[in-house]
Order: C-alpha cells, then structure tokens, then sequence
C-alpha cells in the first residue's frame, strides 16, 4: 500500500511534465512548417550558392573550392552596369505601377460598385496566359511598322525612323505591363478595407478632399502600397524575359547575365556570385521595409 | 494517341498541311517557346564541384556492336528536322520501336541537362543525340561518345566527300552529319533599297539599328573574319577576339538592333530588320512567305556547319541506333527528310532522287550546294575547350551578358 502510494502520483506527475514539455514544443511545432519551407527553398540555395561562388576551375578539368573571395569584387566589376539597371528598371517600372495601379485600384474599390468582381477579373485575366507569350505579344504591337509606333510617330513621340522595340522605354513598359497586377491588388485589398466613414468625418471636420485624402486615405493605404511595391520590385530586378524579348544587349538586366553565365560561358562561380549578389539585395530591400513599417503591417497586407 | 499524331493534328491544326521544322521554330520563337535556353537554368544550377570529364578512352578501331534483336531506340533530335512517315518506315524494316523525341532545343541547354548524369559515367537514356559541330566535338573531347561501328552502317559512305573528315572527328569515327547548313547573310532588297554583296554591307551606316547578328561567335565572328579576309576555319584566338571587338565597335554605334538565336526570322519576316546574319533552311522557309527575301552568300563566303548523330556512352542500344543512321543514309530516305525539312542534304544522291518528283527543290542550292557554293563555305574552327570558354565569354560580354 505504501509502496503504490508512493508510486501512483509518479506518473501523474510524468505526465504532467511531458504535457509541460510538449506545450513548450508548440510553438517550435507551429513554426517547424514554416521554418522548414525557408530553410530548403531559401537558406540552403542561398548557401549552396555562396558554396559554388568560391570555387575555381572550368567546365573541363572540374572546379575546386578555393575560398576566392576576389570573385565578387571582379564579378562586381564586370557587370555592376547591368545591376544597377535593373534596379534602375525595376525601381522604375514600380513608380509606373504605382501610379497606373493606385487610381485603378481605388477606382474598384470605392466606385465600381457591384462591378467590383468583374474589374478584378479583368486585371487578373490576362495572367491566364504565360508571361512569354504575353511579352511576344509587345514584340508584335510595337514592331517598326507597326500601328503603335506610327501613332507615336505622328504625335511626335518617337523621331521619324525610329522605334520602340528594342528599346530602354520598350523593356520598363513590359516590366510595368507584366508586374501591374502585384501592386493592383495589394493596393485594392487595404483601399477596400478603408473604412470611408474616416474620410466622410475628416470633410465634416473641414478637411479638404485633398487633405483628407493625404491624412486619411493614404496612410490607411499604406500597407498595401507598401506590400505592392515590395511584391513588384523584388520580382522585377530578377527578370530577364522582358530585356531579352523587347530590349537589346542594351537594356540586359541582372538575370540574363546570370543565365549567359550559367548556360553559355559555364563559368559557374561567377554566375553563383552574381546570383548570391541579388538574393542579398533582395533581402536588405526586405528588412529596410520591415524596419520601416514593421512586418506586422507588412504581412497583414501582402496576405489580404 | 500516340506522340506523331497528335503533332500532326496540331500542325494540321495551324496551317492546313504539315510544316516544316524551321517554319515551326519560327512558329515557337514567335510564341516565345524557345527564348534563350531559359527553361534549363534549373538544370544548370546542380552541383558543379568535380570534373565533367567521364567515360575514357575507348579503343575506336576494336569497336563492334553484335547484331541483336532491335527492341527500343530512343533518338533526341531537333524539333521538326525528320518527315515522321521515315519512323514508321524504319520501325516496319526492323520490326522495332523507335521512340523518337524531339527535345533538343538548344545545344547549351541540352548539354546542361545531361551533364551531370554523363559525368558520373551514368546512361542519359538516349541511343542517340544531335548535337551540332561545336558541341559534338565538347562531347567527344570529353569522352562522352561510343564510337560508331562502322560494319552496321554500311550506307555512311554515301556522306558527301567535303563533310567526311571534320577536324572535330577526322574519319568519322563517333559522328554522321544529319543535316548541314550554311551561315550568311539574309536580307529584304526592298528595304535595304540595294543589293547586297559583301559581309561588310551589314555595317552600312544606313541599315543602323537594323542589322542583328548571332549570339553565338562561330557564326557571327567567322563570318566578320571572312569580311577581314581572314579564314575563320584556320583563324587563331586573337583573330577572333578581334572580330569580336570589331562587332562591340559596331553594337555601341547602334548599328546591331540585337544578338538572336532562332528568334530573328521573326524580326525579318516583319521588317524590323533589313539585313541580318541567316540560316540557309530558315531563309528556304521564309522566302517560301515572303518571296522578297534573299539569302546571300557573300563573295568573302560563309560559314558551314552540321547536326551530327552520335551515342552517348553507357547506353543499350547501340546497334539500334547504327541500324537507324544507316536507314537515314540510304538516298530514298535521305530525300524524303530533304524535302521535309529544307537545310543542305548530306548524303550523295539525293538530289538526282528528288530531280524527279520536285525538280525545283533539287535546283535549290541551298539544299543542293553547287561547287561554287561550296568552295566558299568554311567549317568552325576547332578550338580547345578552354580558348573556346575563354572566346564565348568574350563575346557574352559584347552581347550584354
């Protein structure tokens, strides 16, 4: 009798611990997924590029890790130009964005009304079809002879024998194009939820339209132009199919040296260098952002 | 349904008849299909660390392939570059099954995709691939190829006499040409508003932003040192970085519109451009849409170059795949591809075959090169490995990337 009453409470007592034990692990359980997914798609690439960049050799005798370091400064060296352009390009085509997508998005919002679903559709619409046919498409409206470059051509915008098509303004124009509906729909999802009845106190408190517009409407809608610009941006100084189809060697961005590199010179370092190069950009951009607006606000709106 | 005919349902689909491979490349550049090599970045991305080098010598004179049953072949060939009846044909004669697969887009990328698996000794599960001149001699020098046993191909004799010892595969011991083209200029008279005649007509200060050239230096630089009255087949390393500067000259003057792969015929069926660095077939297929089209071979000459067959190592079916090469050199069956897909022809007497039933075909001397023609073609320059890495990138530099 003693001896079970000493027993019994034991394992009460284990189990309580174990149940402690377990609900200290919730979180980390609730997190594993998440962690998982980031560490197999982005810190191992990421390192796994960072890995292959320090290495020297060629396609032909096999490469060797050598911790050459020097490899990032002469790969800065060689193609800085492109990487600047396409930050150039990007930041450029998400100020273009923005200001196409902004009334577009406040338009559906707060006017279409019962058409709200319909105009959705039709900014999504075209994303049915794959990116690289929709580019081909630009190629076709804006080849020499074609009727966009005569409209432009009459109103003076393009010199007499000049063109669009392998242009600087060809290349920015499908970036805009393609990443519109990144920033439409950020910006529509925290115009939507803006509560108008804010705006209308404002006006009865005097405000101007201007004003209540600028105190009111635009920081309530600045998660999303915030998420909207990120969504654009970041995508966009990784792309090439828009220098590759609509620019010239010209307009070649970041990415097509990084394929060149990979696939045609095989000089596999320095085409990991150039690779680790932006993913690092891309994640400074992220966390200027979230200092600046906080993730919370950030998530909040890139998931709405 | 079985792969052939649904290609031909689409085909039908398209255009009311069956089209041929370079109108269909075009078809695909239009709808973006085949823009740059960018589907293998992926591929290319695997590990790179130890050596591409694999298979090791084989002994080529002792090589014999036992005449067995045929069973499966797997062929990887260009999209289009085969009259699909020549299949069926071959599978009736043998009693075999031909899986016949149209995946090599691109040379780079068709390399990067089975790279790895070649480099650790492993079968790509090809009996046979096509890659062109440059590439096919990357592969033999890499040690990637099972010598061709030349008992089972009796028919490789009918190859033309100036393809027979290429300097890549000096008697053909692990390569057949499929097909072989020529390299030069094509051109709109009406836009250019004059005949052309010389290589150097590309840098007419006229045509600026009008002009495109290869991406690939092979063609585009042969055909520059041509125009400096230089033999591109002979030329040495600095000749070459010296078109390739002569050609970066002209780009940052704006004479070059862009650096292309398949993609220009587009640009030229549209009038984007006048004048432009060509393929012989794809110019047979554009003129066949718009008759202003010419393509010349310039009096300094042009550049010469071919598909070839050849088997990975570490594969099954050898003697498949010889019995196969020796089917596509037999003339009946030469001529029947000829006709399909429109680049130069090369084995012997194909074209008294096709003086019959298409003499018009059989007069092109793009198909059928005269000696004339021939005289003034030059093959690629045989480079090692190396200076060959060390020009492409010198020439990636100048086409941006």
């Amino acid at each position: 009798m003693s001896q079970a009453g000493a027993t019994a409470p034991a394992p009460a007592l284990g189990r309580r611990s174990a149940l402690r034990r377990r609900r200290a692990l919730l979180p980390a359980l609730f997190v594993a997924p998440g962690l998982t997914w980031l560490l197999v798609f982005y810190a191992i690439p990421v390192l796994t590029q960072l890995w292959v960049s320090l290495q020297t050799g060629n396609p032909r005798d096999g490469f060797t890790q050598t911790w050459n370091w020097d490899v990032y400064p002469d790969a800065l060296s060689e193609y800085h130009e492109q990487l600047f352009r396409s930050v150039g390009y990007a930041a450029t085509a998400t100020l273009l964005c923005f200001i196409i997508a902004f009334p577009l998005a406040y338009f559906i919002a707060v006017k279409a009304g019962r058409f709200k679903n319909l105009f959705l559709l039709l900014i999504i619409l075209p994303f049915f079809t794959s990116l690289i046919v929709r580019t081909v498409a630009w190629q076709t409206l804006l080849s020499d002879d074609g009727w966009v470059v005569g409209v432009f051509q009459s109103l003076g915008l393009v010199d007499e024998g000049g063109r669009l098509l392998a242009t600087r303004t060809a290349v920015i124009a499908g970036i805009t194009y393609n990443f519109l509906p990144f920033m439409a729909l950020p910006l529509y999802a925290s115009l939507e939820r803006l509560d108008r009845r804010l705006v209308e106190a404002a006006t009865d408190l005097y405000a101007s339209r201007w004003t209540a517009f600028r105190k009111i409407t635009l920081p309530l809608a600045a998660p999303g132009i915030f998420a909207g610009t990120l969504l654009t941006f970041i995508p966009a100084i990784g792309d090439y199919i828009n220098a590759q189809l609509l620019g010239t060697t010209r307009q070649f961005m970041i990415g097509n040296v990084i394929q060149s590199q990979y696939i045609v010179v095989r000089d596999y370092p320095v085409a990991a260098a150039l690779s680790f190069v932006v993913m690092v950009c891309v994640l400074i951009i992220l966390a200027l952002a979230v200092r600046l607006i906080g993730s919370r606000q950030l998530s909040e709106a890139a998931v709405a | 349904m079985p792969e052939e005919s649904l290609d031909l349902f689409f085909e039908r689909l398209v255009e009311g008849e069956p089209i041929s491979r370079r109108a269909a490349l075009r078809r695909m550049a239009a709808a973006g299909l085949v823009v740059g090599s960018a589907g293998s970045l992926l591929a290319a991305c695997g590990g790179v660390e130890g050596t591409d080098k694999g298979g090791g010598e084989t002994d080529v004179a002792s090589v014999s392939h036992p005449k067995v049953a045929i069973g499966t072949v797997t062929v990887s060939n260009w999209p289009l570059y085969i009259d699909k009846s020549v299949i069926k044909d071959w599978e009736q004669q043998v009693d075999g099954k031909l899986k016949y697969v149209e995946d090599y887009n691109d040379n780079e990328e068709f390399f990067a995709k089975v790279r790895l698996e070649l480099e650790a000794n492993r079968p790509i599960g090809r009996d046979m691939v096509v890659p062109t001149d440059w590439m096919a001699a990357r592969w033999i020098e890499l040690g990637y190829v099972e010598p061709i046993d030349k008992d089972n191909v009796p028919n490789a004799e009918n190859l033309l006499d100036s393809l027979k010892s290429p300097p890549f595969d000096e008697d053909r011991s692990f390569t057949l040409p499929w097909q072989s083209g020529i390299t030069a200029v094509g051109y709109n008279p009406k836009k250019t508003g004059r005949k052309l005649s010389s290589i150097n007509d590309l840098f007419d200060p006229k045509f600026k932003g009008r002009v495109s050239m290869f991406n690939d230096w092979r063609d585009s630089a042969g055909l520059v040192l041509l125009g400096m009255g230089k033999n591109p087949t002979t030329a040495s390393e600095d000749d070459y970085l010296e078109a390739i500067k002569k050609i970066d000259d002209e780009n940052r003057k704006g004479q070059i519109r862009r650096f292309t792969g398949n993609d220009y015929t587009k640009d030229l069926a549209s009038g984007n451009l006048w004048a432009c660095v060509a393929w012989s077939g794809d110019l047979v297929q554009l003129k066949a849409d718009n008759p202003d089209l010419e393509f010349l071979v310039p009096e300094e000459g042009g550049m010469s170059w071919s598909d070839n067959m050849l088997m990975p190592k570490n594969e099954k079916n050898y003697y498949g795949a010889e019995t196969f090469m020796n089917f596509v050199y037999d003339p009946q069956v030469a001529a029947k591809i000829a006709a399909e897909v429109n680049f130069f022809c090369p084995v012997k007497g194909v074209k008294e075959i096709l003086a019959a039933d298409d003499p018009e075909l059989a007069d092109n001397v793009l198909i059928f090169p005269d000696d004339a023609t021939l005289a003034n073609i030059n093959p690629y320059p045989s480079f090692d490995s190396e200076v060959e890495r060390k020009i492409t990138a010198e020439m990636q530099k100048v086409t941006g990337a």
